[in-house]
């Protein structure tokens, strides 16, 4: 265990899908060689076949204490990185602008997709980083221990002067959050944007985030938001807590409005979005984690005040982000209860 | 020049490789084979490497700009440069908070402004001047000195006036507010050289034409963060998600304020799976609900009497025979009530012919329900008048006629009349219908009726385009210096529905379009150049818009307006669609290399564009492109030795060898830095304002000019319009100086329309099945970032209809197959995406991609075609009159249907997706 550990908190009732954490990361971290299929940060639909394709049903992760197989993603799965021939197109006489080949599969392909249920349309976005895990499986399952847990913050990294590209990592993170840079050799992955938070700033994708849904802060810090949020009100889960490793960005659940006549009536008496798919994401305790957000809701909209939806509306970035000076993090006291 | 690429490659990753290229995969040693001498989990002894992030977070400098692509953000954004290179962007998140409640405006930004630098060093670049050598579109350019372009330019510029009238030279440019100098930059040569100046905002459909109807204003809107004051919101045909990236967190945090949210859609959209209720409307009926729930808050008396006595047409008399207001003997701008206390009839104050200059009751109590016979006359109140209308407009109605639940829409209509402060977001996906103006006079009419409108967190907010600049007075004086009356303006949509082949076949009560148009500009209520009916346009100049791209009628205006014009210039920074198809490109500065002005409606700040660099390759910013023109103009004029023109319209001597001199009002406006100046010293919003100092950080507007606003900027409340009519009970700016319901002009008692009422959309061809629907989506702004690789690799790479399931496997069609849509009008060939969302029968493609880019055929704006509706055409009536981007008839264009098959690609097709064998990577 670390001595703090960084989290993230998600807010997905405030997600917009527009994709400018994704953007953010990848300008600032993976537009280099062989990165360009990479996105540290996604967005996906969901239900949907996610990035890469149908990372959710590889496996990984950690089975009774065990690393549990798990298979590579393909590059088809990850999707293609096409270009354009803009040069002929515009200043050679060709006929057409078009990518370079047939496109089959982007990270984003099934976008605003999501399911039919009684004929009616649900969905919602999914941002995604790694998780920074408290019991990481990539790292358990690194040859070349280069995969380690910063002690002062928690944060996963895997060292880029001592990993071989052995892959292993890949297969045992059941996010499917390692990619292979083929160019270098080397595995890569969100670094929780470390050099901007040592000196004090928050993470791009959260900073950049328009929908302002991100909350960073130490998971272990009693006066962080993310704290609050993750341990005090219970309204945040994490992804896929049977994969055993414990992961440390945590999600407020979505919930879609009724379905069509149903004004007026609880979501969860006759949910648009299925019950079933939300445990299958973040576990059984989402239902509960929903009725709380629904009566805190009823709350506010019959006037009275939520605390937890006001600290949710995150009116500024103070609220929203507590970076640790260097020195706090030796010395925040962590927080008892949990 | 060093690229992106290389910089980075520096930056250190590349470093560690040992070959490039090729594949460095090692075989996998099995797991149990190593046996560390520590744990990875706990401490880590190799960690120096973790300089190699620490690096690629360095700059050299980082410098404040913006993006003038009329998304409506006006974002601040910080662009960081290294090694003499843009390499990223950040936002700038430093909008100063307007109170403690409110959410701040951080950071403001969307995908798009995250990755322009894309356009900065892209292939799309304009790089140097270039002079079409093919056919228009075909690609195929020289190179050519700015002294050669200009020179060319200038002198068909000069042959056309003298030859066919200055009223032949054209020129497009769009949304000031998005950056005003370089908007000025070819407006103020337009202006001294008699060109004709087109609007766009009526064109676009995106000017909601019930606002200059009902209150007399272009468009007013609330700034965004007020939405956090309302406790219920109504998105009406707006998917803030996707549309107003960074301002739909005010709405979903009011929520959490408090506030209910309502989404109403024919699809579910972005926006919908965030709302309280979702209600998946039928299109094109949103005012059969609207007049519902108007209904249901009469009968069940839930309006607000007292404000809509003093702040409506509601009490005001009509003559029932006629149906023309009841006004004193021989005025026509003065109106009558009965004061229910007395029983008198008096005139009421306030109107654009009355003596008082207040619309406060001052005592007296307007009777709302008055019936009487007045002097022999049968009268009665536009609100009586209004009950009977609406009487039709009942439960059942409306839920048949919008296919939506009767519970869902009579709890809409009770939490409308309840909740308070209500607003209602509007935006294209109404606006766009034939009958958008009585879609809006009907979803005004609700907020009104329940006293929402001029209070905060309240009304009727309409955000489709950056149309409203807040320092107006400045900036109209730039643009047009010796004022409008001064200007030839024009309406685009008529201009381009005369000036090409587009044809509307409909009847308006039994006579084709072509009727009222001729009926309207003899009338003198629509200007149409060129003045001499038998003479095409010959010049077009566009900058700062894509007009081919984005026109309705695209197959029209390809066959006849592009081939009558004879000279077609484009001045981009990127060589988008209408670049393509011109004959001169200029090439011009991007907006992170020159200096200009931004805001917008949604907030309450000004901030700048900066040269981030010095102009990059052979590019200039757009106030030195016409700078230049405009000297070239006044060489070309003394060197050929042109008398001045006289030009009759305005009696104005034009003597072009000194245009230059004009243009650059003898030297002071010489630097577009001095321009920018200029709109801020000229306008109260932002006095004691210097550009040089905006580089520190957005800064919030000081005050409201009276002439353009109709509330004040007060210090910690959010922004809102009609607090000087709720207030200080300043007239509207309409003829009865109320929010107006009741036009009475002949032409809208001749089609029914004196009074908001749903109409069923422009009935098209029964053949074609399928509503055509093109909206903003949040992949692009218009046709900006359409083509931007980062971008269109998080989509599907290629343009894509929307399809509902179900109508795809009538037809045959698989997701990504490739598809043919087509009606009488036009077809293109695309690919499909199968859409559970969309609504069934109709098809859904995303706005403004470009001709050039993936289609097989043809583009989205093929099926279009130009269609007026005539009582848009009206004017001499109060404060319907002809006006710039404020009152003209809209282009239109949600009524189309097409139709859709599988398509199959053809050997040519195929070779034309295989790069013309010229694949690169
Ligand atoms: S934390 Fe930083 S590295 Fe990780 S996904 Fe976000 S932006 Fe990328
Ligand atoms: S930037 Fe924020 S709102 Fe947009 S997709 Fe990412 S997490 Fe969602
Ligand atoms: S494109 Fe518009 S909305 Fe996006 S960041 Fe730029 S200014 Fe803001």
């Amino acid at each position: 265990m670390s001595r703090h550990q960084y989290s993230m908190v998600l807010d997905l009732n405030k997600c917009l899908g527009c994709q400018t954490c994704t953007m953010a990361c990848k300008k600032m971290w993976t537009d280099g060689d062989g990165m360009d299929y990479m996105y540290w940060n996604n967005v996906e639909t969901r239900p949907g076949q996610g990035y890469p394709r149908k990372w959710d049903e590889m496996g990984g992760g950690f089975d009774r204490g065990q690393l549990r197989p798990s298979e590579i993603p393909t590059k088809e799965d990850y999707g293609q990185t096409f270009e354009y021939n803009y040069e002929a197109r515009m200043y050679g006489g060709a006929a057409s602008a078009q990518p370079h080949q047939e496109v089959r599969n982007t990270p984003n392909w099934d976008e605003d997709v999501g399911a039919l249920m009684l004929g009616e349309n649900y969905y919602f976005y999914l941002p995604r980083i790694c998780n920074h895990c408290t019991n990481p499986a990539c790292l358990a399952a690194c040859p070349r221990s280069a995969i380690y847990k910063r002690e002062e913050d928690g944060i996963v990294l895997i060292d880029q002067e001592r990993c071989e590209g052995y892959r292993h990592c890949i297969q045992a993170c059941p996010y499917k959050k390692i990619y292979f840079n083929e160019l270098l050799g080397k595995s890569q992955k969100c670094i929780f944007c470390y050099p901007r938070l040592e000196k004090g700033d928050v993470n791009a994708c959260a900073k950049q985030c328009p929908g302002r849904i991100r909350f960073v802060g130490l998971l272990d810090d009693p006066h962080s938001t993310v704290h609050k949020l993750v341990k005090v009100h219970k309204v945040a889960l994490g992804l896929f807590p049977e994969k055993g490793t414990d992961p440390n960005v945590f999600y407020v659940p979505p919930f879609n409005p009724p379905r069509t006549g149903n004004y007026g009536k609880s979501i969860l008496e006759d949910p648009r979005l299925p019950l079933d798919y939300l445990i299958y994401l973040f576990g059984e305790e989402v239902v509960e984690v929903i009725r709380r957000l629904e009566a805190e809701l009823k709350v506010a909209q019959s006037g009275g005040r939520s605390e937890v939806l006001q600290l949710l509306i995150g009116r500024d970035a103070g609220v929203r982000y507590q970076i640790a000076q260097r020195e706090d993090l030796v010395q925040i006291q962590p927080a008892r209860h949990a | 020049m060093k690229s992106r690429r290389d910089l980075l490659k520096l930056a250190g990753l590349a470093a560690l490789a040992q070959t490039i290229p090729g594949c460095k995969k090692k075989e996998m040693p099995a797991l149990e084979s190593f046996t560390g001498e520590f744990d990875p989990l706990r401490s880590y002894p190799y960690r120096s490497w973790e300089d190699l992030y620490r690096k690629q977070w360095t700059w050299d400098k980082v410098v404040r700009s913006t993006h003038s692509a009329n998304c409506t953000g006006s974002c601040s954004w910080k662009v960081y440069v290294r090694d003499g290179v843009m390499v990223r962007e950040e936002q700038a998140a430093d909008y100063p908070r307007i109170n403690e409640d409110l959410p701040d405006y951080n950071p403001r930004g969307c995908q798009k402004g995250a990755c322009f630098v894309e356009y900065v060093y892209g292939p799309q670049r304009l790089k140097s001047p270039l002079i079409r050598t093919g056919a228009r579109g075909e690609g195929k350019w020289r190179k050519a000195s700015w002294d050669e372009a200009l020179t060319l330019i200038a002198n068909k510029l000069l042959d056309n006036i003298y030859e066919y009238g200055p009223d032949t030279n054209t020129f497009f440019s769009v949304i000031p507010a998005m950056s005003p100098v370089s908007f000025c930059a070819g407006s103020r040569l337009a202006h001294y050289i008699g060109g004709v100046f087109c609007s766009f905002y009526d064109w676009y459909c995106d000017l909601p034409p019930g606002e200059p109807l009902t209150w007399g204003v272009q468009t007013e809107s609330c700034e965004c963060a007020d939405w956090f004051n309302s406790k219920y919101i109504v998105l009406w045909g707006s998917n803030i998600s996707q549309t107003r990236i960074p301002d739909a967190h005010f709405a979903y945090e009011a929520r959490y304020n408090g506030a209910k949210l309502v989404a109403i859609s024919p699809d579910f959209n972005s926006s919908c799976m965030h709302a309280d209720l979702y209600l998946p409307i039928q299109p094109g009926t949103d005012a059969a609900l609207a007049l519902f729930a108007a209904n249901y808050i009469i009968e069940n008396k839930l309006y607000d009497e007292p404000y809509v006595q003093e702040q409506t047409d509601l009490p005001l008399l009509v003559e029932r025979r006629t149906g023309r207001f009841l006004r004193p003997p021989g005025a026509d701008d003065r109106f009558l009530w009965r004061d229910a206390k007395t029983g008198r009839v008096l005139e009421a104050p306030g109107t654009m012919g009355s003596k008082v200059q207040s619309i406060g009751l001052g005592g007296v109590q307007p009777d709302l329900h008055a019936r009487f016979t007045h002097e022999g006359k049968e009268v009665v109140t536009v609100f009586e008048l209004l009950r009977e209308r609406l009487a039709k407009y009942t439960l059942e109605y409306a839920a048949s006629v919008t296919g939506l639940p009767a519970n869902d829409i009579r709890q809409f209509a009770h939490e409308m009349g309840t909740r308070k402060p209500a607003m209602i977001i509007h935006g294209a996906g109404l606006n766009h219908w034939f009958h958008n103006d009585l879609i809006n006079r009907a979803l005004i009419l609700l907020v009104a009726l329940t006293g929402n409108v001029g209070k905060n967190g309240g009304g009727f907010n309409h955000y489709v385009g950056q149309e409203r600049i807040w320092p107006e007075h400045g900036f109209k004086t730039l643009a047009f210096p010796e004022g409008p009356k001064k200007q030839r303006f024009q309406n685009m949509t008529l201009w381009s529905y005369v000036h090409s082949s587009n044809q509307d076949r409909h009847l308006y009560n039994g006579k084709p379009i072509e009727h009222y148009i001729e009926a309207s500009v003899k009338n003198g209520w629509m200007p149409l150049y060129p003045k001499k009916r038998d003479q095409k346009p010959r010049a077009l100049i566009v900058w700062r818009a894509n007009y081919l791209n984005q026109a309705k009628g695209n197959e029209h205006i390809l066959e006849s307006l592009w081939k009558d014009l004879d000279l077609i210039v484009d001045v981009n920074y990127r060589m988008d669609t209408t670049a393509l198809h011109s004959d001169v490109v200029l090439p011009a500065s991007s907006y992170y290399e020159k200096t200009d002005l931004n805001s917008t409606d949604c907030h309450s700040y000004i901030h700048p564009f900066s040269k981030v660099l010095d102009p990059l390759y052979d590019s200039k910013p757009d106030w030195d492109v016409f700078g230049a023109l405009a000297k070239k103009i006044s060489e070309v004029a003394a060197k050929r030795g042109l008398k001045p023109y006289l030009d009759a319209q305005f009696n104005w001597e034009r003597d072009f060898t000194k245009t230059h001199d004009l243009w650059c009002a003898h030297g002071k406006l010489a630097r577009d830095e001095e321009a920018a100046n200029f709109i801020l010293e000229h306008s109260p919003e932002t006095k004691g304002m210097q550009y040089s100092q905006l580089a520190s950080g957005p800064k919030r507007f000081v005050a409201t000019d009276w002439e353009a606003w109709n509330s004040d900027i007060e210090q910690g409340v959010a922004y809102t319009p009609f607090k000087h009519q709720l207030v200080k009970k300043r007239p509207w700016r309409t003829l009865t100086g109320r929010q107006q319901f009741y036009i009475d002009h002949p032409w809208y008692l001749d089609f029914d329309e004196q009074l908001p009422a749903y109409k069923v959309p422009l009935e098209e061809d029964a053949k074609y099945p399928f509503f055509w629907n093109t909206p903003h989506g949040r992949w692009s702004i218009h046709s900006t970032w359409r083509d931007a690789r980062y971008q269109l690799r998080l989509q599907r790479g290629v343009p894509i209809v929307y399809m509902h399931p179900d109508d795809a496997k009538e037809k045959g069609i698989e997701d990504n197959d490739w598809v043919k849509v087509f009606n009488n009008q036009g077809a293109f060939v695309s690919k499909v995406q199968i859409l559970p969302g969309e609504k069934r029968k109709r098809l859904t493609m995303y706005h403004g991609w470009e001709r050039y880019l993936g289609f097989l055929q043809g583009s989205w704006q093929s099926p279009t075609y130009i269609k007026i509706k005539p009582t848009q055409l009206v004017g001499g009536y109060g404060h319907v009159n002809f006006k710039l981007n404020y009152w003209g008839p809209t282009g239109n264009n949600r009524d189309l249907r097409v139709d859709v098959m599988k398509y199959t690609p053809t050997e040519a097709d195929l070779r034309a997706m295989r790069w013309n064998g010229e694949r690169k990577a």
